[in-house]
């Protein structure tokens, strides 16, 4: 009969709204727990990722507990998806974590609540050496909510011993277009015979037509935190991998089961896909899970349309709890977090370059080739004159939930290109004006 | 709320009437009922912790409290945002399509693996445990990782077609497929209902049967004029409790997409969609007011259900 009474909700919002009625209560009598003087402080410490990511950040953890005695920190990680979740319920419940990782698209959500401390009111964190274009992209109403982990941006990998062994050879990544790319997708699985599709990125990851808008001289999100994106984009955005599945460079309707697993689990690493868009710090990953001979390519169109489509991205944020009764210590950490060369050689790009121009070079002996690849292209591409990128706007993880929802009404043919644009545009815009 | 807790004990006394068995009428009872209360006592702990959450929703079904900043009240907003929600109603048709395709199929299976199982099988203790682990299982995760697996593109059921020729659909990335891979696994959990069958089978005097061969009666006939009625009450319950639990189904569909209710929005269940407004986009109010109205919902369907069981549920007193 328990179940009678808890109709309506799964038992987990129970308890979460549990928690929050009691840390509503806690935060209206609480006077604000009195900073440890002298004694030993334990921060709490939260980040995604997976396992090898969490070895990594534990020995630059050792390396900060042993420069700072009288700091322990416990850390804790999860996949992106639950860690947002849990972070939700972390801030609801009036008990966050002093430091954390936060993703771009919940920036805005955190830091417009007053969640987030501003880090520049933070003497500990030493911002000297951090260029401006890096802190805008962890800026809301002109305070420091977030501060990048690394930079990062996307690209495209091609496992070289398909196409050496199908004969088909891979465009000039400098100078091709995307209908290069289309013809060489086409190409692998023909001359495969059908065994290997020639592309297979993912249509429904925003940071895909994130480049598409700006090549074509438009911000997906805009200066004032809008929806920039014309219909007309997102449209030929459907459209080309409508086209080019119907060309036979994309994989059928339904072959995707899993996108965005790791590296391991990828279809390239499979062996059934030539090609696939990537988070270009994964570089490495990848080509280990794919035999050692992927190549790693700019993005198509990059010279070919209106403008670069470039940028360099945060590939997530650091940022501190507003109501971190440590604030101090947690700055120290995050201050060891981008300014420490010791601890950035145990963590190396594992979130990006380092966002200290002198801690990226401090680390450079230490990389392996496939990382000093990935950290040259960023380098490489931060050389021309990129338009310039903005802090994602509030309803961002709603915009990336509809783009996904549409891509998948796109692919089995329920809805045409123009009409998912259509509903793309007013969905997006609606979540973003609530 | 006031509605379900005057029903439990009605669904309770139902399920006791029909067991035949229990004290009769005349009987001092006082001795009965204390145990019972100790049997209930666990329950009753347990309600503590959830009697606070409760009544905290439903004020936070009338407030724009989004988990951060203290709660507005704004009345009846949150419902009639609901209204104009088409994700919402999406996850109401998703729900009930579930809900009224697998809980009869799944009773009906449920019900004739315990007729089979009641014809005095030799290692019954066997077959009813191999039938019933699905039920522990079910909702479990790994089972639902599993399900994706099984019916996956390389998976056993579209080999199994391959076997004949027939190439089968994208099970669980089309959004014509996923919510029927979904309510074949539910089905397959027929476990719970089928032992609580088996029990009321075994309960069925044999007279009436020996009587009814007698007269000339069918098997078919026997088993509608006499294990049907019999077992009437068992019925009752475990459709009560089967449309309860698919109203409220969460895991298969949060593992199966990964959390979104995908592809396209084809597996988002009521709760699905409500943990996503409450977590995801935090709109905890809004996810409040969405509980209250699956309690209504579900209240409704109960209440519906008593009333018309008095046409066809039949107590043997």
């Amino acid at each position: 009969m328990k179940k009678t009474t808890t109709a309506g909700m799964p038992r987990r919002m129970f308890l979460g709204a549990a928690v929050t009625a009691a840390g509503l209560a806690l935060s209206g009598c609480g006077g604000g727990a009195a900073p440890a003087a002298g004694g030993n402080v334990e921060l709490n410490f939260v980040y995604w990722g997976d396992a090898n990511r969490a070895k990594m950040t534990d020995a630059a953890i050792k390396v900060f507990e042993e420069k700072n005695p009288g700091i322990t920190v416990k850390s804790e990680y999860q996949d992106s998806g639950p860690y947002a979740d849990k972070l939700a319920t972390r801030f609801a419940g009036g008990n966050p974590p002093d430091v954390l990782n936060m993703a771009n698209r919940s920036l805005l959500e955190y830091a417009q609540r007053g969640t987030l401390a501003d880090l520049r009111s933070m003497p500990e964190l030493d911002l000297a050496n951090i260029p401006d274009t890096i802190q805008s992209r962890g800026e809301v109403d002109g305070k420091l909510f977030g501060l990048a982990t690394g930079v990062t941006t996307i690209g495209m990998v091609v496992n070289k011993t398909i196409t050496d062994q199908a004969g088909v050879t891979i465009p000039d990544d400098k100078t091709w277009s995307w209908e290069d790319y289309a013809k060489f997708a086409t190409e692998v699985t023909q001359k495969t015979g059908g065994k290997v599709y020639g592309a297979g990125y993912d249509v429904a990851t925003e940071t895909g037509p994130i480049l598409f808008a700006r090549q074509r001289g438009e911000d997906f999100y805009t200066k004032d935190n809008k929806l920039g994106v014309s219909e007309e984009t997102i449209r030929d955005w459907f459209q080309y991998s409508v086209d080019l599945r119907e060309a036979g460079g994309y994989p059928p309707a339904g072959f995707f089961e899993q996108i965005g697993g790791s590296a391991a689990q990828s279809y390239l690493a499979k062996g059934t896909v030539a090609s696939q868009i990537i988070p270009i710090n994964n570089y490495k990953a990848y080509n280990e899970a794919a035999g050692g001979n992927v190549v790693l390519l700019r993005m198509p169109g990059e010279t070919t349309l209106e403008r670069r489509g470039y940028s360099a991205d945060p590939s997530m944020l650091w940022s501190i709890a507003a109501k971190s009764k440590h604030p101090k210590e947690a700055a120290k950490l995050l201050n060891f977090l981008v300014n420490d060369a010791d601890g950035a050689a145990e963590t190396l790009t594992q979130r990006g370059v380092p966002i200290n121009p002198e801690i990226a070079e401090a680390i450079k002996p230490k990389l392996s080739k496939d990382d000093t690849a990935f950290v040259d292209m960023v380098a490489a591409i931060q050389e021309d004159e990129l338009a310039p990128a903005y802090v994602y706007p509030k309803g961002a993880s709603v915009v990336a939930d509809t783009l996904k929802q549409l891509a998948t009404e796109v692919e089995f043919g329920r809805i045409t290109p123009a009409d998912a644009a259509k509903t793309f545009l007013e969905k997006s815009n609606a979540a973003i004006n609530k | 709320m006031s509605v379900l807790t005057k029903q439990a004990p009605g669904a309770a006394a139902a399920l006791g009437a029909g067991a035949p068995g229990r004290p009769s009428r005349g009987t001092p009872r006082r001795k009965n009922q204390r145990s019972g209360y100790l049997f209930l006592l666990p329950w009753f702990l347990g309600m503590l912790f959830t009697i606070i959450p409760f009544f905290a929703s439903l004020y936070l079904a009338f407030t724009d409290y989004n988990l951060f900043m203290e709660p507005n009240f704004v009345g009846l907003a949150n419902f009639q945002a609901m209204a104009g929600d088409p994700r919402l109603w999406q996850s109401l048709k998703v729900t009930f399509i579930y809900t009224f395709v697998s809980v009869p199929i799944s009773l009906a299976v449920a019900l004739a693996i315990a007729l089979v199982l009641n014809r005095g099988l030799q290692g019954l203790a066997i077959y009813r445990s191999v039938y019933y682990l699905p039920s522990l299982l079910g909702g479990s995760v790994a089972i639902v990782m599993l399900w994706r697996y099984i019916f996956g593109n390389d998976g056993i059921v579209n080999g199994f077609l391959s076997l004949f020729g027939i190439q089968g659909p994208a099970w669980v990335t089309d959004p014509d497929f996923s919510l029927s891979t979904l309510i074949v696994l539910n089905v397959w959990t027929f476990g719970s209902p089928m032992v609580i069958f088996l029990a009321g089978l075994r309960q069925v005097p044999t007279m009436y049967y020996e009587a009814a061969s007698i007269d000339g009666a069918s098997r078919w006939r026997q088993f509608r004029s006499i294990t049907i009625p019999l077992i009437s009450p068992i019925i009752f319950f475990n459709l009560i409790m089967q449309l309860i639990g698919s109203f409220q189904t969460f895991t298969q569909g949060y593992v199966m997409s990964g959390g979104t209710g995908g592809p396209a929005d084809s597996t988002l269940f009521y709760n699905l969609y409500l943990y996503q407004k409450g977590f995801t986009e935090f709109e905890m109010g809004y996810a409040s007011a969405m509980a209250w109205l699956l309690l209504m919902i579900i209240a409704i369907f109960t209440a519906v259900n008593f009333i018309a069981s008095k046409f066809w549920v039949f107590y043997d007193n």
